[in-house]
């Protein structure tokens, strides 16, 4: 009995041992045959699989077996596998995929002159699409040159598809225009004027509801936001460009004939000492370096500040609707974007982020995956996400299509544009209300008159290499000392004291003589 | 049992007793094999899990991009390790670093014990579980979770301690960005979401007491306090010795995601600590090699201090934690 027991015992030992085994190593290697399979697209009419990865605005990201989406794939014969990743954390995700190593076949770059990227594409970690571009008519005639000019790389290849953007209705202020008329107030032209509206959004109670609880400006500053505005981000620095007049981290300096760093501007001291009174003023959120841009844009929907910075294009998709919500007498009319402050207003890149492909991706592949955009790009195929599926999203009124936009919304749809986006007008065109038509009106007003002032990147494009080392610590330690010196932490004077210490460093110099350079190079001096 | 294998070493003496030591093993290897064929799984699991992936530190001395690969790899020898010795900031994240850890040593170390103790003396069994079950409760929470309490809690315009202030009259408090009150803040944090979870080893401990020992304690007329002090503390000092030596090996470790969450700029100067410096360099910006030195720098630390812990605390006739 005992032998036989001992036995039993042992053998199941061996059992236990060889299925736990073999799960060990199934698992490592589980992964390899699944690339394998997706590698392989051995027919060039089986639909091109390929997996993206790219930003979603939305809480819930589309599912996979999203209607949209699945029109879209039967429309461009192709199978998709998409990581829609939050806006919050875009930038570090990026990263941590491109270490990995194990990158999608299109990844969307946000910023393709950050480190990361840059240092890859120069391993010859990307493929060079410079020389495909002019087989496929959308990518060559439907994006505008100016977005393949600026996301050139610094050897003058372009290492993604940019995913286009007008020129026009780059994010700057807007402003509710039913606040403003509540406390009989003009529409601010200047960052003074600016600042007495913000002073009455705070104290003169523009939302009617008996408390001094509104701020005036949905402001936020992030960590992820380095390099942006001055480091300040989106909301704060488009104040400090007002100042300076640039959109730029270099303005030309005619007489010296060289560019100077944007933060050795004087006007960026002075913009300081604005943000400081408005911030102890409650100008904007006491919390300013706690929030995220999803929670400053909270605030706005809430009803509860009455200036943001985004593109006017974002009205009814990220913010009316909800607003509408809360305080019911909003019209769109009222989201009222500003012209430009101080005679300045930014122009656009052009784009917004290029999509890169790998160069682990076959050639063939690759070709196909161009194709892909391409034919996304046909107005039969864009029209999916512009206006859905007919029946479900939209219904032909009068030969034009009016489209449910809650249905739309509710689908994800506008999602796609983050993959793929046609270029045409940076406001929505799917409603045919009256309230619509006339908000589409002001923003068409409003875009033409941005035209006559606004100001583009002029380093758009040009790249330093003693900035691509430095400026990561340094765009890190530039916003660090403007949120203390804006929260009151530290006085005016530490940004004297910084600005000095900027111009004795020679990595700040060097940076400046090779961006000069670049500048001199590019417009032919 | 394994005459055989002791009747070799003392025949042949010390000359074979490397080849003895073979044979024994290859004896014991025979006798015990069901036993071993059971831990094969757990130790392939650490080998492919664990010792295998530990050849990447070798990118600490490579300038390492994930494109090319390992083999393809420029080796730089220890200038990662120079680079990091040199920078200005190498002194404050020490310092941080330090410090977080050390407020965890003095204040969140001692605390799971505290609070075992006070919970072994509870009579009501019913209310001593109701008691556990709710401090443990927190450590279920994700730091992410806790980020955002902390944050509607506290925060400065919107918090609602802050809002309670003001309807009292009192000035509104300014923690989530105070470099002054982060360092406590976040291990206070810590002690509110893990003191409870730290509490089941110690309880296990003071369980396994023999209770004749206290009831002769009490015939000899020693109250309360004495018979924690001479009983339950001696009993469980083994426990407390060994996971003081653990968290010594976990000195340079801060909690990532904690502090990551917490940090703002404006408490930037006391809130970059190694591993929020490790993720800036390595994941924001993709310098891999760099920040893999500094993550093995930080590791030699926390080994360093755990064999001379273990040591010291050999040498004071205490069991150490190998």
């Amino acid at each position: 009995m005992q032998k036989v027991g001992k036995r039993n015992t042992r053998s199941l030992a061996w059992i236990i041992s060889i299925v736990l085994v073999v799960s060990v190593v199934l698992s490592a290697c589980g992964n390899k045959e699944e690339e394998q399979a997706n590698g392989s697209n051995g027919n060039a009419d089986d639909p091109l699989e390929v997996s993206i990865m790219t930003i979603t605005p939305s809480a819930v990201p589309a599912a996979d077996d999203n209607v949209i989406k699945r029109a879209i794939e039967k429309a461009t014969n192709s199978k998709m596998n998409i990581q829609w990743v939050s806006n919050n954390i875009y930038g570090d995700k990026l990263n941590l995929t491109l270490a990995s190593g194990d990158i999608p076949d299109l990844i969307m770059i946000n910023d393709p002159f950050g480190s990361t990227f840059t240092k890859m594409v120069k391993q010859g970690a990307f493929w060079d699409v410079t020389p495909y571009i002019k087989d496929y008519p959308n990518l060559s005639n439907g994006i505008p040159d100016i977005a393949w000019e600026t996301t050139k790389a610094a050897d003058g290849n372009n290492y993604g598809i940019p995913r286009p953007r007008p020129v026009t209705g780059d994010s700057f202020f807007i402003i509710r225009k039913d606040w403003l008329d509540k406390l009989n107030l003009q529409v601010p032209e200047t960052t003074d004027e600016l600042f007495e509206v913000m002073k009455a959004f705070v104290e003169q109670d523009p939302d009617g509801n008996g408390a001094q609880d509104t701020t005036a400006l949905a402001a936020y500053i992030s960590p992820d936001d380095l390099g942006w505005g001055g480091n300040l981000g989106p909301v704060l620095g488009a104040i400090e460009s007002s100042f300076i007049g640039i959109n730029s981290s270099w303005k030309w300096d005619e007489s010296q004939g060289e560019l100077i760093y944007r933060e050795l501007l004087p006007e960026v001291r002075e913009s300081l000492q604005y943000l400081t009174k408005a911030y102890s003023s409650g100008m904007m959120p006491e919390d300013l370096l706690s929030l995220k841009l999803t929670q400053a844009r909270e605030l706005f929907k809430r009803n509860q500040a009455g200036i943001i910075v985004d593109k006017t294009g974002t009205m009814r998709k990220i913010y009316a609707d909800d607003l509408k919500k809360v305080d019911p007498s909003f019209k769109y009319t009222d989201f009222y974007p500003l012209t430009n402050l101080n005679g300045y207003n930014p122009k656009g890149a052009g784009y917004n982020g290029i999509l890169a492909i790998p160069a682990s991706v076959p050639e063939e592949k690759m070709k196909r995956i161009l194709k892909l955009v391409d034919s996304w790009m046909n107005p039969e195929v864009f029209e999916i996400q512009q206006f859905g599926i007919e029946g479900t999203h939209y219904e032909v009124v009068d030969g034009k299509k009016v489209a449910n936009n809650e249905k739309l919304t509710a689908d994800n749809a506008s999602d796609f544009n983050h993959i793929v986006n046609v270029i045409d007008l940076p406001w929505d065109t799917t409603g045919e209300t009256d309230e619509e038509t006339q908000a589409n009106e002001l923003f068409k007003k409003v875009e033409a008159e941005r035209d006559k002032t606004s100001v583009a990147d002029l380093s758009a494009g040009l790249q330093s290499e003693t900035g691509q080392k430095v400026l990561p610590e340094l765009n890190k330690k530039i916003q660090d000392l403007k949120a203390k010196i804006i929260l009151g932490r530290e006085p005016i004077e530490a940004w004297d004291t910084f600005v000095e210490s900027l111009r004795n460093d020679p990595n700040v110099q060097a940076m400046s003589d090779e961006m000069t350079e670049a500048y001199k190079k590019r417009n032919g001096h | 049992m394994s005459s055989h294998g002791q009747r070799m070493n003392t025949v042949k003496g010390k000359q074979t007793s490397a080849r003895s030591k073979w044979l024994n093993l290859l004896s014991s290897l025979r006798r015990d094999q069901s036993l071993y064929l059971l831990a094969l799984p757990g130790i392939l699991f650490f080998l492919v899990f664990k010792y295998i992936p530990m050849w990447g530190i070798i990118i600490a001395f490579q300038d390492y991009s994930p494109f090319r690969g390992i083999q393809g790899s420029e080796w730089v020898g220890l200038l990662h390790f120079t680079e990091l010795f040199a920078n200005p900031d190498f002194a404050l994240l020490f310092r941080n670093t330090l410090a977080i850890s050390l407020l965890n040593l003095i204040l969140f170390f001692p605390f799971p014990i505290l609070i075992s103790l006070g919970l072994n003396e509870l009579k009501s069994v019913a209310y001593k579980r109701l008691i556990q079950t709710i401090i443990y409760m927190p450590h279920f929470l994700s730091w992410v979770i806790i980020a955002g309490l902390t944050l509607l809690l506290f925060a400065k315009g919107t918090g609602l301690i802050n809002e309670l202030f003001t309807l009292w009259g009192w000035q509104r408090v300014d923690i989530l960005t105070n470099p002054d009150s982060f360092w406590v803040m976040v291990t206070l944090q810590a002690m509110w979401k893990e003191a409870g979870w730290g509490t089941i080893v110690f309880l296990a401990a003071m369980a396994s007491v023999d209770t004749q020992l206290y009831e002769a304690a009490r015939m000899d007329g020693a109250g309360r306090l004495r018979q924690i002090w001479h009983i339950t503390l001696p009993a469980i000092r083994s426990v407390i010795i060994v996971l003081l030596i653990l968290r010594l090996g976990d000195i340079m470790e801060v909690g990532f995601e904690q502090i990551f969450l917490m940090y703002n700029g404006a408490v930037s100067e006391v809130a970059e600590v190694f591993d929020t410096y490790v993720y800036r360099t390595g994941i924001e910006q993709g310098d891999f090699s760099y920040s893999t030195a500094v993550g093995l720098f930080k590791s030699v630390i926390g080994l360093v201090l755990v064999v001379v812990a273990n040591r010291l605390v050999k040498r004071m006739g205490q069991e150490g934690v190998y």
